[in-house]
C-alpha cells in the first residue's frame, strides 16, 4: 500500500501530522529504524530530508533517542512518558466503565461470529 | 395548558423511534448534528414541562383556592395534585441524573489531562507503552491523539494513517461536545437514551467518512477498522464485556457502500420534531402564568 499515494497527497499533510506518522512508525516496530527505513515505511513520496528534519524535531522534544549501541543513525522511541501514560490509562480503565469507556474509542469489542467474519474479509482481501 | 404541558413528554417518545433510521440513511455529519439538537431541545422542553406541572401545585395551595372561590369564579384545577407531586419527584430525579452525568464528564476530563502529563505540549500523538490495543482522541486545545504501542504495531502504515485521520476528525469537528450534549439530554430525559446511542455511533461513522476522504480510499479505511477490531478483540475476552453492539461491523459495512446522502428533508423533520416540544412548553408556560395571574390578581 505504501508508496501508492500521489506526491500531492503527502504535501497536504502538515508538519504535525508527519511528526505523528514518524513517531508511530518507530513505535510500531521492535527495532531501531534509520531515516531511510522510516522513509520506506511511510512511503507516499516523502523526501528523505523531511524525515530527517522531523526526526531531529522529535529528538529535540525528547520523544525519540539515537540508538547508541546499534547502527549509526538509527532512532528508537523514548519510553519514559509513554510508560507513565500507560500506567495512568490502565488505572483509569480499571476504575470501571467511566471515564475511558465514555470516550470515542477507535473500536470496541467483537462477538466470536463477528470476529470470524472480519478475519475472512481481511484474509481474502475482500475489503 | 392541559394539553400542551403533556405533549412534550409524548413527543419525546417519537425521537428515539426515528433516530436509528435517520442514522442509517442520512449523512452522519448532518444526522449527528440534527439528532443532538433535537435531543437537547426536547430534553429542555420535557424538563421545563415537569417544572410547570410541579409549579401548578401552587394552584392547589389553600389561599389560592380560597381566593378563586371568593372571586366567584370556580377554578378548574389545571393539574391534578397527584400529577403535580409526581412531576416534582421526577424533577428531583432529573436533577440528580444530570448532576451525576456532569460529574462523570468532569472525571473523564481530569483523567484525560493526566494522560497528557509528561508529553510536550506541541505534539499531536501521545503514545502509551501498553500491550492493550487502544486509541482515542483527547479533546482540548490543542487536541491530542492517544494510541497504545500495541495498536500501532498491529496496523500497517496506511491503516495508521486512517486511525490518525479518524481521531483528527473527532477533534476538528468537536465530537466530544456533541456526545456530551446528547449525554446530558439523555440524563435529563431517559427516554432519549436511544438518541444518545445513535449520536455516539454517528460521530464514529462521521470520523470514518472523514478518514476515508483524507486517505482517499474506503477499502483501506474498512481494513484499518477490521484489523483494529480484531486486535482489540484478541486482547480481551469477548464474553467479559458487553461491548458487542455490532457497532464496528456496521461501520465496516457502511464503508463498503457509497456514503449516504445529505437528506435535508429528513434533517428538517428531525429538527421540527425537536422544536415542537419546545414551542409547546413555551405555550404552556404562558397558560400557567396566565392562570396563576388571574387567580392571584
Amino acid at each position: 500500500m505504501a508508496g501508492t499515494d500521489s506526491r500531492g497527497r503527502v504535501e497536504r499533510r502538515s508538519a504535525g501530522e508527519l511528526e505523528s506518522e514518524v513517531l508511530a512508525s518507530l513505535w510500531a516496530t521492535e527495532r531501531p529504524l534509520t531515516p531511510a527505513e522510516i522513509q520506506a515505511e511511510i512511503g507516499g513520496g516523502l523526501a528523505y530530508n523531511t524525515v530527517h528534519t522531523i526526526l531531529k524535531r522529535l529528538y529535540d522534544k525528547g520523544l525519540v533517542l539515537r540508538d547508541a549501541d546499534g547502527r549509526r543513525g538509527a532512532y528508537r522511541p523514548a519510553k519514559n512518558a509513554a510508560e507513565l501514560t500507560a500506567e495512568a490509562m490502565h488505572e483509569a480503565l480499571d476504575r470501571g466503565p467511566d471515564p475511558i469507556a465514555a470516550l470515542q474509542q477507535f473500536v470496541s469489542g467483537l462477538s466470536p461470529e463477528e470476529e470470524r467474519a472480519l478475519r475472512d474479509l481481511l484474509g481474502r482481501g475482500g475489503l | 395548558m392541559r394539553f400542551d404541558v403533556y405533549t412534550p413528554l409524548l413527543l419525546s417518545l417519537l425521537l428515539p423511534v426515528i433516530s436509528p433510521a435517520i442514522g442509517r440513511r442520512v449523512a452522519p455529519a448532518l444526522a449527528a448534528r440534527v439528532l443532538t439538537s433535537a435531543a437537547v431541545l426536547t430534553a429542555a422542553a420535557t424538563t421545563w414541562s415537569l417544572v410547570l406541572l410541579a409549579t401548578a401545585l401552587l394552584g392547589d395551595a389553600p389561599p389560592v383556592v380560597r381566593e378563586a372561590r371568593e372571586n366567584g369564579r370556580p377554578l378548574a384545577d389545571p393539574v391534578p395534585e397527584v400529577i403535580g407531586i409526581a412531576a416534582g419527584v421526577a424533577l428531583a430525579v432529573v436533577m440528580w441524573r444530570v448532576h451525576r452525568a456532569v460529574r462523570a464528564e468532569r472525571g473523564t476530563r481530569r483523567a484525560l489531562r493526566r494522560l497528557c502529563a509528561g508529553h510536550p505540549a506541541d505534539t499531536e500523538l501521545i503514545v502509551a507503552a501498553s500491550p492493550v490495543p487502544q486509541a482515542f482522541a483527547i479533546p482540548g486545545s490543542p487536541g491530542r491523539i492517544l494510541v497504545t504501542s500495541a495498536m500501532l504495531s498491529a496496523l500497517e502504515p496506511p491503516e495508521r494513517r486512517v486511525l490518525f485521520a479518524h481521531e483528527r476528525a473527532h477533534l476538528t469537528h468537536r465530537h466530544g461536545i456533541l456526545v456530551t450534549a446528547a449525554t446530558l439530554a439523555a440524563a435529563a430525559n431517559p427516554l432519549l437514551g436511544p438518541v444518545r446511542a445513535a449520536v455516539t455511533f454517528l460521530v464514529e461513522r462521521w470520523a470514518d467518512e472523514q478518514a476515508a476522504d483524507s486517505v482517499g480510499d474506503r477499502g483501506t479505511t474498512a481494513r484499518a477498522l477490521a484489523r483494529a477490531a480484531l486486535t482489540a478483540g484478541r486482547a480481551r475476552p469477548a464474553c467479559a464485556l458487553n461491548f458487542t453492539d455490532r457497532a464496528v461491523t456496521r461501520r465496516i459495512a457502511a464503508l463498503q457502500t457509497p456514503p449516504p446522502p445529505r437528506l435535508w428533508s429528513a434533517a428538517a423533520a428531525v429538527l421540527a420534531l425537536g422544536t415542537l416540544p419546545a414551542l409547546l412548553a413555551v405555550d404552556a408556560t404562558g397558560d400557567l402564568f396566565g392562570l396563576l395571574g388571574s387567580v392571584l390578581a
